[in-house]
């Protein structure tokens, strides 16, 4: 074997600065989560700090605040996934149909376009899009019906932060699908075709089994995401009011750690995400591969 | 392909184009709101009176981005940052990705490394350490910190990885055959078959270095070191909290609120983004399907 | 862009600083009381006990070095402020430059960000991380509290005694010392506060003076006739569909006053509350020993329902509490009342006016049910310069001798360059300045006194003098013995007028009447638990008194904050305050 081995040796070679740059910048900055374990002093650094063990967890979770937090993380995330495995599958499969070619690509085009808009400046567009005398009211008061504050309103503000969220990034979903339904084979259709199958049929029997790799690694891929609640979205649109559906994780971390300097709190709130996470990881890696034979990585 | 036009078939049809249509300026509106925005007296913005189109139309916001010399020079330290950025993840992507995509027999130490790289993407010690860090290795106000200092993208390794899988097996046995390394399997053979999951990558890293501000915030000591996202970034703020300033700062956040500007300055920022991804898109869209589907 | 134009007899140029500060001036300043020019030009090089320190010429308090001394910042930027001239910087300015040529202090400026929440992110990176540069303006308590607790800070204690000038002690004083308590742990000076005006936390109605004599409305005393006149504004729509007869604090923003910072609270329902005699976010002393949260007092109710009532029946701002922005409104006339300190008009928001001629706002205190004006109480803190622990002896004298000059020149700089690009520039008035400037610069007007008796350099009044000499061009067809009304200020030049318009006309209630209850806070700044418990506390409590207002939440739910936030933590901070109550 020993071409073998001189492969191995090129894989390290290869692997090597990536893995570098790995250590350098994910790696060492990690020795920051001791700050969970201890009560952390600046002037004293990560290692000369007071350890103070679990404490930091035991007071994290007696705090209402972040049991709230963290059911809200739950909700936001985990709505959001799945929306972003179906909204844009049936989006998919709709635009499937359509004939037209370029009207077709126009339309993929287009949906993709709010995916670059970061949120510093989306949020802006749809706050005023939803105020008392936006676009939304003002179609409301065409149809007789009186102005709604939404922004206060702390259930319809979860529900706005999860549907815009979806708006903004089911292009991106939409176009990984469509790939998908390109490649599927054409000769299967217009045998169904033949034998009467009906259109509804065909996406059903034929389009949805052949894309459904594309949803496994899409969904466990969310999975691995499942505490990221969209910290940019909700930052730059919340407001106290809403904080009771809507404060997630890492905006309460943000708040808690850069604005009120309780970094050791904020850490190990930060910490716990990761641990959550990295469970999930684990868990819907053996499912993937248990059940649909499929290696996510 | 031969269809049988029912009558339901045609009104579906008719329906379906209408709703895409529908679903097509639902997307657009926010740019085309912005594109209004820019265009509108300050007064209208304020008051609330643009929804479909510029009122009190004007070219003044653009007039006065032009002799805003901070807006170009973040401009280009953004440009700047994403062309490098882009250039090194993918060198180092590319070559993380061909060795971790082989399985354990091929290479050894797969699984180990994949697991380590797994754990580096959900576990990180949150912004005071990495700042203490960047600030050792002296990347402070440097480009290096802002290409480098976002760590390793892995969820576009995974993409990469499940590509580089999906390859036909045959592709590399007869490269081996010849006796080709590695190295040249990579670069002569694979490669060139992986244009379009390259050119999706490419667009990930690309939007998500052009998107961030912020890195730029905590590294830059100064407006001039500014990547473009967080010089904008400036002019978004919230002026909610007043005690603590004095009244010139309050007046001066206050005057920052320039709505018709910033949505200026927002759209010039999407402009790089606009023009390069229709160069991409036709890599892109069969990219992610050879990367999702196990070959 | 509007320049800063607010000291009357501008010497326009940095030049003309120089040869005033150098000759004349080494006197270190006088509190108002004593007037006796001290020690000037007693040059002396003094230093020798301090070793290896630079030795330096003239007053301490006004020293200049003989070596270069350079000093360290982290200083806030204004991406709005285009009033330095070409080819300045933040640090090579006409500030910077009377600070080299003066003290031979040479500024570095190491790290610049936004005011506001950018400038704070990076204050708090630098204490997180132990990076803070020599010096820095913290604008929040916490920090300060913070980076003390993390034994980051220089003992300023002895600087203070040795070098601060008669003027700033002077000032000081004037706020009974107050202000030297955000900075002071365990009988010590950890830093250099900032001295607020008590104008600054008096917060009054500000009401469009126009709109009530168009439909011709009393000026309004109560809640009542605030209610009345909100219901005209509603009815009659002066600007249209999209009139806003009551404006309050927008997404963010809070409904009254803290005790951690007082000062330039901007469209909160403080005088609402005040008029209830119920004192929000205030600690209340009992009298008897014990102490209560202003917030969870029962008069919190009746000022909640009636603000309630308000905002069911529309007329106040429906977007409460999640406005994007309030100055929109304001700006572009659709308000009719808000409610704000001296400096909020004028100063602070002056678009209305500018855009529209007619536009006269005007501040009213509200007054309770028995006629008396209640006010939550002022504390002098707003911000602080914090030391960094390890700057030599030269940095931190250098330090005091920006704060003392920041102090005394303002009046002679050319302030068309924003004084907040001065290094480390803080807030440094006399605690009565407004009610003083008010009440003085009527006696100008009419003639009872001369600019030039305001000449005196160690007046702790600092801007008198410049108001003084100026207000004769400002202030056009004034008849002595009325009061000013919009149309006396001129507006050929805006930083003009919006002085004048801040200390003639919003300042009158302060200036002109008296507060017949001002109620102090037991304590000003953060106890031991406060520190870790008071964010979640203030955020529940926020929450509540908003959902109130808006009728989210029925009035039964004040009494279940009040049980919740004395069990999560309310109870054990009380004790703490209390103890403070001797």
């Amino acid at each position: 074997m020993k071409r073998n081995k001189k492969a191995q040796a090129s894989y390290y070679a290869m692997i090597a600065p990536g893995m570098i740059w790995l250590i350098l910048f994910n790696c060492v900055p990690m020795v920051g989560v001791v700050m969970a374990f201890e009560n952390f002093n600046p002037s004293k650094g990560f290692f000369g700090s007071k350890w103070i063990g679990l404490d930091n967890f035991k007071y994290l979770f007696s705090l209402n605040d972040a049991k709230q937090v963290i059911v809200n993380t739950l909700i936001i995330a985990i709505a959001k996934m799945i929306l972003l495995i179906v909204v844009p599958l049936v989006f998919a499969l709709l635009l499937n149909e359509v004939r037209y070619k370029g009207f077709k690509r126009t339309i993929q085009t287009i949906v993709y376009m709010p995916h670059f808009m970061s949120w510093v400046v989306l949020a802006s567009i749809v706050l005023t899009m939803l105020g008392y005398d936006g676009l939304v009211n003002h179609v409301r008061g065409m149809f007789g019906t009186e102005p709604v504050i939404f922004m206060s309103d702390a259930s319809f503000f979860r529900k706005m932060v999860i549907i815009t969220d979806v708006w903004k990034e089911y292009g991106y979903n939409a176009v990984v699908y469509l790939a998908a339904l390109t490649g599927t084979d054409p000769g299967l259709y217009e045998a169904a075709a033949i034998d009467g199958a009906s259109r509804w049929k065909r996406a059903w029997h034929i389009t949805l089994p052949c894309i459904r790799p594309t949803i496994v690694l899409l969904s466990v891929l969310g999975l691995g995401s499942i505490l990221n609640a969209g910290f940019d979205q909700i930052f730059n649109m919340y407001n106290p009011l809403v904080y009771s559906t809507s404060d997630i994780l890492d905006t309460w971390v943000y708040r808690i750690g850069l604005i009120n300097l309780q970094y050791s709190l904020a850490t190990t709130a930060g910490l716990f995400k990761s641990i959550v996470s990295f469970i999930l990881i684990i868990v819907s890696y053996a499912l993937a591969y248990k059940f649909a034979d499929y290696r996510i990585f | 392909m031969i269809e049988n036009k029912s009558i339901g078939s045609r009104i579906f049809d008719k329906f379906n184009i209408v709703l895409m249509i529908f679903i097509g300026l639902l997307s657009l509106y926010p740019l085309w709101y912005a594109l209004c925005l820019s265009f509108s007296s300050q007064y209208a913005v304020n008051a609330g009176l643009v929804m479909f189109y510029p009122v009190g139309f004007n070219l003044e916001s653009y007039k006065v981005i032009m002799s805003d010399s901070g807006f170009f020079q973040s401009f280009w330290i953004s440009v700047e940052r994403t062309f490098l950025g882009v250039v090194i993840t993918m060198v180092m992507l590319v070559m993380m990705g061909y060795p971790l995509s082989k399985t354990t027999r091929e290479f050894r130490m797969r699984n180990v490394l994949m697991w380590l790289v797994m754990f580096c993407m959900l576990f990180n010690g949150g912004t005071i350490p990495w700042y203490i860090v960047m600030k050792k290795y002296g990347l402070i106000n440097s480009i290096w910190g802002l290409v480098l200092g976002g760590g390793l993208p892995v969820f576009n390794l995974i993409l990469l990885i499940n590509f580089f899988r999906s390859l036909p097996a045959e592709l590399e046995e007869a490269a081996i055959m010849d006796g080709g390394n590695p190295w040249q399997i990579l670069f002569r053979i694979v490669l060139p078959c992986a244009k379009p999951v390259l050119a999706t990558v490419v667009l990930f890293v690309a939007v998500g270095h052009w998107n961030d501000y912020f890195q730029g915030l905590v590294l830059a000591t100064e407006e001039k070191y500014y990547p473009l996202q967080t010089y904008i970034k400036q002019f978004v703020v919230n002026i909610s909290q007043t005690t603590g300033l004095s009244a010139e700062q309050i007046s001066s956040i206050s005057n920052l609120n320039n709505k018709s500007l910033n949505a200026a300055k927002v759209f010039i920022s999407m402009i790089p983004m606009l023009i390069v991804y229709p160069f991409l898109q036709k890599y892109f869209v069969n990219g992610i399907m050879l990367g999702s589907v196990k070959g | 862009m509007r320049k800063l134009k607010k000291a009357a007899c501008l010497l326009t140029t940095a030049a003309l600083v120089m040869s005033l500060v150098g000759c004349g001036s080494g006197d270190s300043g006088s509190g108002s009381s004593s007037s006796s020019s001290s020690s000037s030009n007693e040059s002396d090089s003094s230093s020798a006990e301090l070793g290896e320190s630079v030795s330096y010429t003239g007053d301490p308090a006004f020293a200049k070095f003989d070596e270069p001394v350079d000093v360290h910042i982290g200083m806030w930027s204004y991406a709005a402020d285009d009033s330095l001239p070409e080819g300045d910087s933040v640090d090579n300015n006409q500030y910077t430059r009377y600070l080299k040529e003066n003290y031979n202090i040479n500024v570095i400026v190491d790290w610049t960000a936004e005011v506001g929440s950018n400038y704070r992110e990076k204050v708090s990176l630098a204490i997180a991380s132990d990076t803070l540069p020599d010096a820095v303006v913290a604008n929040d308590m916490t920090y300060i509290k913070k980076a003390y607790d993390a034994d980051l800070l220089y003992d300023m204690t002895n600087i203070w005694e040795k070098y601060a000038s008669k003027q700033v002690k002077g000032i000081i004083e004037s706020g009974s010392g107050r202000a030297m308590n955000s900075v002071t742990f365990d009988g010590r000076i950890y830093g250099l506060p900032g001295a607020g005006l008590r104008g600054d936390s008096i917060n009054t109605l500000i009401v469009r003076q126009d709109w009530l004599d168009k439909y011709g409305l009393d000026a309004p005393k109560t809640l009542d006739d605030i209610e009345h006149i909100a219901r005209v504004f509603k009815e009659e729509k002066p600007a249209g569909d999209a009139t806003i007869p009551i404006l309050g604090p927008g997404k963010g923003g809070a409904l009254y006053t803290s005790f951690l910072g007082t000062t330039n609270w901007y469209f909160a329902f403080t005088p609402i509350f005040n008029a209830c005699d119920a004192y929000p976010g205030y600690w209340i002393d009992n009298g008897d020993g014990t102490a209560t949260y202003g917030s969870i007092s029962e008069n919190m109710k009746v000022a909640l329902q009636r603000l309630n009532s308000w905002y069911e029946e529309g007329l106040i701002d429906p977007e409460l509490g999640t406005r994007d922005n309030s100055y929109d409104p304001l700006n572009s006339g659709q308000v009719g009342m808000t409610f704000g300190c001296w400096s909020m008009m004028g100063y602070s928001s002056y678009q209305s006016m500018v855009d529209d001629p007619e536009a006269d706002w005007q501040c009213y205190p509200i007054y309770d049910d028995n006629g008396k004006w209640n006010s939550s109480g002022a504390d002098p803190f707003a911000s602080a310069i914090i030391v960094n622990k390890n700057v030599s002896e030269d940095v931190a004298h250098a330090l005091m001798i920006m704060y003392n000059a920041c102090c005394r020149d303002e009046q002679y700089f050319d302030v068309s360059v924003n004084f907040d690009w001065y290094p480390l520039r803080l807030v440094i008035s006399a605690y009565d300045e407004v009610e003083y400037e008010y009440q003085e610069l009527y006696k100008v007007l009419n003639g009872e006194t001369t600019a030039e008796d305001y000449s005196d350099p160690n007046l702790i009044y600092k801007l008198m003098y410049a108001d003084a000499q100026k207000i004769r061009d400002v202030i056009v067809d004034y008849e002595p013995g009325t009061e000013i009304e919009r149309k006396n200020i001129s507006m050929d030049n805006l930083g003009d007028f919006m002085r004048y318009y801040s200390c003639l006309i919003s300042a009158r209630p302060v200036g002109k009447y008296t507060v017949d209850k001002e109620v102090e806070s037991v304590t000003y700044v953060l106890t031991d638990t406060m520190e870790q418990r008071w964010s979640n506390l203030k955020t529940m409590e926020d929450e509540v008194m908003l959902k109130i207002i808006l009728g989210q939440e029925s009035i039964d739910a004040f009494d279940q904050f009040v049980a919740d936030w004395k069990a999560q933590g309310g109870d054990m901070i009380t004790e703490e305050v209390e103890a403070l109550i001797e």
